[in-house]
């Protein structure tokens, strides 16, 4: 039993081990001198505008990205946009994974208490839009109604403050396109968003109309997490300044308001096949980030399992234990939790930040992980006693015996399950979208975001997965037929 | 701890929650000597030889085996396993291994013998068994008897000093079980120390030195074949032996 006490230690340090170490490797790209990370939104019209293949990278970038570029220039410093939704931006910057954000944020009271912003760049006001067949055109109408709008938001601070006196329920989404699309398809009487945001949507073929004047004015401005730096606070202030001075920030709204910039760069094909043509680079490479996660979070997760089921079948009462405690915690927590949990939460308890790819690399492992572990467990357990007594009555010690003796009969009763645990694994990762990991779900809701084309998209990104876990199976059916 | 005896327990007792199985054994086995122990299903008598390897841990008193004492933690059990055979009644063969690699796992795992010498003795021993001919199946397609005596076989690849029988026959079709005691009895005539827990009164009779009635969880009566057989002195095993020679 002291035997067993000692090697499931070294078990659960290698597990430790290798956790760190994906962690520590991660990380390190995160220190390059004088490179800021700076968190924004999905496309965001017209201050965050994503080109086709979803990055910030083409001529019309929006409003706010485009001032980071000549501030940068202007003030000599590099910065790697990290997309996420509005929400998590502001997660993030206290959770100080990111230095900086910026998605048309208002400046509230609210906000100043944990955010320094800087000099405010434009002025936006909440306004509210129906579909355009709604005769509503008064709060006043909304009494018992649902009014969508987008978590985090100045919007949202203003349809709480005023849902008692009007009387309607307020429904959170993450981004602005699948906000407005509820609205659309009268899932909600109405949408409070910001108004240059809005009027942009409709001029790209929103069907909705806006009924109120601008409400609440307030200024927008980037933040950066209060009192932690002041050095990139005073470049951007800097920068804000001379933009307007030189007239050059006039310019960049004047483009994306009144000038050719004020409509999307959307496809010219809109059939299914001339979509899947023109964003190949974006699902290609979304879809690669998925494989890539499946690939190497089942392994972890295989490993962390096997680990688990090791320790589960173990005779020393205090091995098994740890193991069902593990087990049940990251089985009965649902993986998105889980996901935040670890990109969101942790970083502010361990002062260091978690890269993304790494967060969901390290949710896939300890999620699927539990569930390899309790196949594991079951698929050990389930061969004979008589095995065990035949093996160690030869004098086999009890490792040798498990691994020439149990774990190949255990593996073959376990592999079918193992199997489903895979396929399962890779329709996981689109839960890490969640955290704005770039993999296939995350590219259609980017891609969606800027072409409005929900349908064919997610159409086009169902297919993608069928297919992939169409092969996965006929994979794992001929591995099946060769082990038996 | 008296060196004469291979086997010496001394007061053994084993309780499973507030069930006593075994109150109180003693019992010593000289070097050669056929053992055989009968008695009624749950008197103990399989429990009793569990202990005897430590498959199944002794609550109280003393298993020495070969001179190493079994009942203490600190005896490395895997080594004095080495030098002790066991036979199952379920045969507990290795069904993701052929015949030979059963029999050649463990003298390769415990380095007692290279690649080669235990292939050459895994030959031998299937010889003996009469079972050259199956060195390359998949011990699944036996049948039971065959089962049971390449598991004779792979406990004897190990070259242990001391064979522990658990019903080695009881789950065989009756034209099965001459073979097993065939191969048994070779052994015992080679002056094996075997300890075996049988139904087979025949094999008893003819085989053991000494043959022990358990009964209840103690040793009842012992004594040779003919004592035990022809004038058995304890009701219990005379009532035992009515049933299962009359039935």
């Amino acid at each position: 039993m002291k035997h067993w006490l000692k090697r499931g230690l070294t078990s659960l340090a290698v597990v430790a081990g290798v956790v760190l170490g994906v962690m520590v490797i991660g990380s390190e790209s995160a220190h390059a001198e004088k490179t800021y990370t700076i968190g924004t939104v999905d496309t965001f019209e017209p201050f965050e505008i994503q080109d086709k293949n979803g990055t910030y990278n083409g001529k019309n970038p929006g409003i706010e990205i485009e001032m980071l570029r000549e501030i940068a220039k202007h003030e000599g410093f590099k910065y790697n946009l990290k997309i996420m939704s509005f929400n998590a931006t502001l997660t993030a910057l206290e959770a100080g994974q990111i230095d900086a954000n910026m998605g048309g944020m208002s400046v509230t009271d609210e906000r100043k208490a944990k955010i320094d912003f800087t000099k405010s760049y434009y002025t936006d006001g909440v306004v509210m839009a129906v579909p355009e067949k709604s005769k509503i055109t008064k709060l006043s109408q909304l009494k018992g109604k649902t009014v969508d709008v987008k978590s985090g938001t100045a919007s949202a601070i203003y349809a709480n403050s005023v849902k008692k006196k009007y009387g309607f329920k307020v429904k959170y989404f993450n981004t602005s396109n699948t906000m407005w699309n509820d609205v659309m398809n009268g899932n909600a009487a109405a949408t409070f968003d910001d108004g240059p945001v809005l009027q942009y949507g409709i001029r790209n073929g929103i069907k909705l109309k806006i009924v109120t004047k601008e409400i609440n004015s307030t200024p927008v401005a980037m933040g950066i997490k209060k009192g932690q730096n002041q050095e990139l606070l005073n470049k951007l202030n800097d920068g804000i300044t001379w933009l307007k001075e030189t007239g050059r920030m006039q310019k960049i709204i004047d483009k994306y308001t009144k000038g050719d910039a004020a409509k999307s760069q959307t496809e010219t094909d809109r059939s299914i096949w001339g979509l899947i043509k023109s964003n190949r680079d974006a699902l290609l490479s979304g879809l690669g980030e998925t494989l890539l996660l499946t690939v190497v979070g089942a392994a972890l997760a295989l490993l962390f399992g096997v680990i688990l089921g090791v320790m589960g079948i173990s005779n020393g009462k205090i091995l098994s234990s740890i193991s069902s405690v593990i087990i049940y915690i990251f089985r009965g927590m649902p993986m998105i939790v889980l996901a935040f949990f670890i990109y969101i939460g942790m970083p502010s308890v361990i002062g260091h930040k978690i890269p993304l790819f790494t967060a969901g690399i390290l949710t896939l492992m300890l999620d699927e992980g539990a569930y390899v572990g309790a196949t594991v467990k079951g698929g050990f357990q389930a061969v004979d006693r008589g095995q065990w007594e035949a093996a160690r009555s030869l004098g086999l010690p009890y490792y040798r015996a498990l691994v020439k003796v149990i774990m190949p009969q255990g593996i073959k009763i376990m592999v079918p399950s193992l199997v489903n645990q895979l396929i399962i694994t890779l329709k996981d990762t689109s839960i890490l979208s969640a955290i704005g990991v770039m993999e296939l779900t995350q590219t259609g809701t980017v891609i969606i975001a800027r072409n409005m084309e929900g349908f064919k998209m997610w159409l086009i990104i169902g297919g993608i997965y069928i297919i992939i876990i169409t092969l996965l199976t006929w994979l794992s059916n001929y591995v099946q037929r060769k082990m038996a | 701890m008296d060196k004469k005896y291979k086997v010496q327990v001394t007061d053994l007792h084993k309780s499973y929650g507030n069930n006593e199985v075994l109150k109180g054994i003693s019992l010593n086995v000289l070097p050669n000597e056929v053992v055989c122990m009968i008695g009624p299903s749950g008197s103990g008598k399989s429990t009793f030889l569990r202990c005897l390897n430590r498959l199944e841990e002794p609550d109280s008193g003393s298993v020495y085996v070969d001179g190493y004492d079994i009942a203490d933690k600190r005896t490395n059990i895997d080594l004095v396993r080495q030098n002790i055979g066991m036979v199952f009644q379920h045969f507990n063969l290795f069904p993701n291994m052929t015949v030979k690699q059963n029999i050649t796992l463990a003298p390769i795992q415990l380095k007692k013998m290279t690649k080669e010498e235990a292939d050459e003795a895994a030959l031998k021993y299937l010889e003996m068994v009469g079972l050259k001919d199956k060195a390359d199946v998949n011990p699944t397609t036996l049948s039971g008897g065959q089962k049971q005596r390449v598991a004779i076989a792979r406990a004897l690849a190990m070259n242990p000093d001391v064979m522990l029988f658990d019903e080695p026959t009881s789950a065989l079709d009756p034209e099965m079980v001459g073979d097993v005691l065939e191969v048994m009895q070779d052994l015992a005539k080679q002056g094996m120390t075997m300890i075996v827990v049988t139904h087979e009164m025949g094999f008893a009779k003819q085989v053991a030195d000494r043959v022990i009635f358990f009964h209840d969880g103690v040793i009842r009566e012992q004594g040779t074949p003919e004592e035990i057989f022809d004038h058995p002195q304890h009701p219990d095993t005379k009532s035992f032996l009515d049933k299962v020679l009359n039935a």
